[in-house]
């Protein structure tokens, strides 16, 4: 009997708490966050005229400067559009499969929304992304008609304007400078065909304590993304122009694989450690194991900012070829989108911010002067996506803030190899190449001519379901 | 209380209302988050989504899915999971458990033991493996290195991935079997042993003639469940070898129904290859639910 | 021999006599000893190498050979896990899915299983089949339908994403648990609940001081398993929460896992396990004797 009065108290309790349901829901219902859906067309903005915006791709606590520089530059954005109110949402990565999808399905991306240069198809498929054509002007961005052609047209779909993009990449190769000094080889000159490549790799692996030469992915969709950067590089393409039909079943294909094949289990450079996707490299280049892999700059500000690396140690060359002069790259970035349901006021302070943090000289992530006080990468030959008046004068500031030896780019930039956009459904195709990544650096007898043919048939398949 | 039958009308009534007010809470939320979803997804399974705009496609999804070469690599893989996580989780915590048993020391100490990994967040103990199999500074190699055997790529190699994530699996899973099987064989009489060792039954003969048949009932009810929830397996693989592993060795159904939904945003054909794998479990949980049924009686 | 008796009762497969044995004695101390060992290295050795190597540097972490212990101890490691990764908020995020889903359980399934059992209403087992046949979905197979639902609940209307109702309604709907829950109503006796009847207590009162009290066993087992399935449950919390200040802890290591060192990684997860750890070994005795009580007769 003693746990009865306590039995009862439970069920009170219990009864309690479902009174709380009903209120509690709607207060839910209330406060709901900005992102929610604009059915009644005021969604966003209060009596008082201000205008609610969420963004996402706000660096995460777990890398304090860029963190605390965001929520700077969010304060001063704020401070003069008093209209405005931003909520940031700190995420790393920016985009993760699952959550991007069920985000495209639900339609609850925030109002301006990360997205790859790749995704475009994924979100318009969606019905997701708001038209911005008349948004988007020299007005209201400065840098608009120095755009780069081939970056902005990643945007575009039917004549009609989706995304500002903020980042755009070639991919090139990354060498370890310090063990390129190690093991006795120039820095200065990183090798630019793939026999120099297996030469210096030896070089490089001799060093012994666990130091690979070269590192290449294979999971995580990254591995078919190297595999089709490589395959440009030979001058060949993932599909035909139209992108209905695979096109990699052919010597160029099985160059690209053959050579890898024969880094991972003739010339021994690439050590027992596979299957590596994205990060993966990364630490190992951080932790000084690593002398080269293909990646674009953005790469060395991730292993400076996150990993504790020392930009000094990094130099970059062309993406390697069996010319020495590759024929092309792979291209690819990042945009900002907007919600289909966002409001018209939302869209005009979403692109203001946008403006503001990311494409405005002096500013944001231009601000080299904030970067260098905070020992941040400047110096790096990024964002590649503009030509002209804009171009000539982020150089300048660049050079002026400059906290790396920008010399070890030269040959990187030298080289200016065209890049390619990535091929229509670009996830889905790389996943499928993964698999052949992983079987010519895993299996001693990989069947390379089988793992295309296979491939080709898979990647058929995909497109013909598009 | 005269007119007897219009009050038992009323008594039914009554007591059906009250029931059913029991009820409400858990059917509610059944009919939201299970029910409902399921209507949905056998209607998705017959839908494609293009732009905003759903169409019909009947057999087309179901059609796809047949048709693409990892169905059948991924049904091969989740039989490969069943039958090793079988042989890894559950007939070894059955092992475990008649040894502990028979100890009469440290006996709290052990069960602590084995059941600590299940209270474990499963990603902590699966970024944990991962360090541990790594085949360049990974402890496992280093183990059979300094035992001077022949030392592995683990997951990265096609025909040991598989059984290198059942055994993880196992380790973060196994407490609770364990435990369910100690608390079934502490219900057997003591007289059953007495009797069989005055017939002079040996140690195994007393396992098999005592032990097996007298836990049968919760032996057969593991059985099944081990193998519907081995079949739903996703978090293990999708963490140790990012799903699909070396030439797919450990894509499973669920994981490709991940793949469908997630990276190819095709909902129509996750929702299909979802209705497949659930007629498959339905034979085995149909069986669970006469066996339990056999049990009450 | 009156010994002998007491232990025809309570002896397992070996008898006490057998174990008296000189010979006996030696096998039993001997297995006792291997058991020890083996059960210590294998599932506490891990967790071992888990809190050093979140000692280690990060160069230390991925030496080749591993060092058994941290040649420098590098502390900061656990302070930038814990710090910078916001594992605070998560823990706390975790913590407060799964005691909800506990109270949610405790209250909804409870009462079902009793309606099911003891009150056995017009439809009852229709209803009961329909739950059961849940079982044999994989939860994965319903992620998509279910965000769209959570995410616009029908006839309501409401967005539950991003509240701990997206997590807590779900899990009422475990099959599993109102299966034991009924399973073991039913062994309760009728006649207690006739008695109880006779004086006047309505299905409440014979719920609360009749069914309850009896059932306790299988209530631990029931609130074990509420609580372990949030704190297992993985692709469901990581597509309901995606806020990253309401992931649960399993979602916040998964992102983390791209983009941090290794030694703070494992740092991250060392601090995720030791709370666990802790309630563990606190509750151990209610949790095991919980599993075991519920005496399953085979």
């Amino acid at each position: 009997m003693t746990n009865q009065p306590l039995i009862s108290r439970r069920v009170r309790r219990a009864s309690a708490l479902l009174a709380t349901i009903a209120l509690s829901l709607t207060a839910a219902a209330c406060s709901s966050s900005s992102t929610s859906t604009g059915n009644k067309g005021g969604s966003g903005s209060t009596a008082s005229g201000v205008t609610t915006i969420s963004i996402d791709c706000a660096p995460p606590t777990s890398k304090p400067v860029p963190y605390q520089q965001w929520n700077a530059d969010i304060a001063t954005f704020e401070k003069a559009h008093p209209d405005i109110k931003v909520n940031s949402i700190h995420t790393f990565p920016c985009e993760t499969p699952a959550l991007f999808t069920a985000a495209l399905a639900g339609g609850t991306e925030p109002n301006v929304f990360y997205t790859y240069f790749t995704d475009k198809q994924a979100v318009l498929n969606a019905n997701q992304a708001a038209d911005i054509t008349s948004y988007v002007t020299p007005s209201t961005i400065p840098v608009l008609n120095d755009y780069l052609p081939s970056v902005i047209s990643t945007q575009k779909s039917n004549g009609k304007l989706y995304g500002i993009p903020y980042t755009n990449y070639t991919m090139g190769l990354i060498i370890n400078r310090k063990l390129f000094k190690q093991a006795g080889l120039n820095p200065d000159n990183p090798p630019t065909t793939w026999a120099q490549v297996a030469t210096d790799a030896e070089a490089i692996t001799k060093l012994g304590n666990g130091i690979e030469g070269y590192g290449d992915y294979s999971a995580g969709n990254n591995g078919g993304w190297h595999f089709s950067a490589e395959l440009d590089a030979l001058g060949g393409s993932m599909e035909n122009a139209a992108g209905t039909k695979a096109n990699f079943d052919n010597p160029l294909g099985k160059q690209v694989l053959q050579n890898l094949h024969d880094l991972r289990y003739t010339d021994n450079v690439m050590g027992s450690t596979q299957l590596l996707a994205w990060g993966t490299l990364q630490k190992e280049m951080a932790a000084g194991k690593l002398g080269m892999y293909i990646a674009a700059p953005d790469d060395i500000t991730y292993m400076v900012q996150t990993l504790g690396a020392n930009y000094a140690d990094y130099g970059m060359g062309p993406i390697p070829s069996v010319s020495g002069q590759a024929a092309g790259t792979l291209s690819g970035g990042n945009d900002y989108m907007f919600n289909v349901k966002d409001t018209p006021a939302q869209i005009k302070a979403g692109v203001e911010l946008v403006d503001f943090l990311y494409l405005t000289q002096g500013q944001g992530t231009f601000n080299y002067a904030r970067l260098k006080a905070t020992q941040q990468a400047v110096g790096l030959p990024e964002p590649e996506m503009f030509s002209g008046a804009t171009l000539a004068a982020d150089n300048a500031a660049k050079a002026a803030n400059a906290t790396m030896p920008v010399s070890d780019f030269t040959s990187y930039l030298d080289a200016n190899v065209p890049g390619d956009g990535e091929p229509s459904d670009a996830q889905a195709v790389y996943k499928v190449l993964d698999t052949a990544m992983a079987s010519v650096l895993t299996d001693p007898n990989a069947n390379i001519d089988q793992l295309l043919s296979t491939a080709s048939n898979q990647v058929n398949e995909v497109l013909s379901n598009q | 209380m005269s007119r007897s039958g219009g009050s038992a009308l009323l008594r039914e009534t009554r007591r059906n209302l009250t029931a059913h007010a029991f009820l409400i809470g858990a059917v509610l939320c059944f009919a939201l988050f299970s029910w409902y979803p399921m209507i949905r997804e056998f209607i998705t399974s017959f839908q494609k989504v293009r732009g905003g705009q759903t169409t019909w496609v009947g057999w087309h999804n179901l059609n796809q899915i047949v048709h693409d070469p990892s169905f059948g690599v991924a049904w091969r893989n989740t039989g490969e999971f069943t039958l090793l996580a079988l042989v890894f989780g559950y007939a070894m915590p059955f092992f475990v458990a008649v040894v502990l048993n028979e100890l009469r020391h440290a006996k709290g100490y052990l069960r602590v033991v084995v059941y600590l990994p299940v209270m474990l967040p499963p990603v902590a103990s699966l970024v944990m493996f991962q360090y541990f199999y790594n085949p360049q500074y990974g402890l496992f190699n280093d183990i059979l290195h300094s035992l001077h055997l022949p030392t592995s790529t683990w997951l990265q190699n096609p025909s040991l991935a598989m059984l290198c994530v059942v055994i993880a699996s196992t380790w973060m899973n196994m407490g609770s079997a364990v435990l369910i099987y100690l608390a079934a064989l502490q219900g057997i009489p003591g007289e059953l042993y007495e009797a069989a060792e005055l017939d002079g039954a040996g140690l195994l003969r007393r396992i098999w003639h005592v032990t097996i048949p007298q836990t049968r009932l919760i032996l057969s009810l593991m059985l099944l469940l081990q193998i519907v929830s081995t079949m739903q397996v996703f978090v293990e693989p999708f963490v140790l070898t990012g799903g699909q592993g070396v030439n797919n060795s450990t894509t499973t159904i669920v994981y490709l129904i991940y793949q469908y939904a997630f990276n190819f945003q095709n909902y129509g054909a996750a929702s299909a290859l979802g209705l497949v794998l659930l007629l498959v479990l339905a034979v085995f949980s149909a069986l669970y639910v006469r066996v339990s049924r056999a049990a009450e009686q | 021999m009156a010994s002998a008796t007491v232990d025809s009762a309570t002896r397992t497969l070996i008898s006490q006599v057998q174990l008296n044995r000189r010979h006996g004695k030696a096998i039993y101390w001997t297995v006792l000893t291997v058991v020890l060992v083996v059960f210590s290295l294998v599932f506490i050795g891990p967790l071992y190498f888990m809190v050093t190597g979140g000692l280690k540097s990060t160069q230390e972490a991925i030496q080749s050979p591993p060092t058994l212990y941290p040649h420098h101890l590098h502390p900061s490691t656990y302070s930038t896990a814990w710090g910078e990764l916001n594992l605070a908020q998560l823990l706390e995020n975790t913590l407060l899915y799964a005691f909800g889903a506990l109270a949610f359980q405790l209250v909804f399934d409870v009462a079902a299983a009793y309606a099911l059992s003891k009150l056995r209403p017009i439809f009852g087992n229709a209803i009961l089949g329909m739950m059961l046949a849940t079982l044999m979905i994989p939860a994965t197979v319903l992620v998509v339908p279910q965000y769209l639902t959570v995410l616009n609940l029908p006839i309501v209307h409401l967005n539950l994403l991003n509240s701990p109702w997206a997590i807590w309604l779900p899990s009422v709907t475990s099959a599993f648990n109102i299966f034991l829950l009924k399973r073991f109503f039913d062994s309760i006796p009728q006649d207690l609940l006739d008695a109880a009847a006779i004086d006047g207590a309505g299905p409440v009162r014979t719920l609360c001081s009749i069914v309850l009290p009896m059932s306790r066993p299988i209530l631990a087992v029931v609130s074990i398993f509420a609580m372990v399935n949030v704190w297992k449950d993985f692709l469901w919390p990581l597509l309901a929460e995606p806020d990253p200040t309401k992931q649960t802890l399993n979602a916040g290591i998964y992102s983390l896992s791209q983009g941090v060192s290794e030694n703070v990684l494992i740092a991250a997860s060392a601090i995720s396990a030791v709370p666990t750890i802790i309630f563990f070994l606190i509750f151990q005795r209610n949790i095991l004797s919980g599993l075991t009580a519920g005496s399953l007769k085979g």
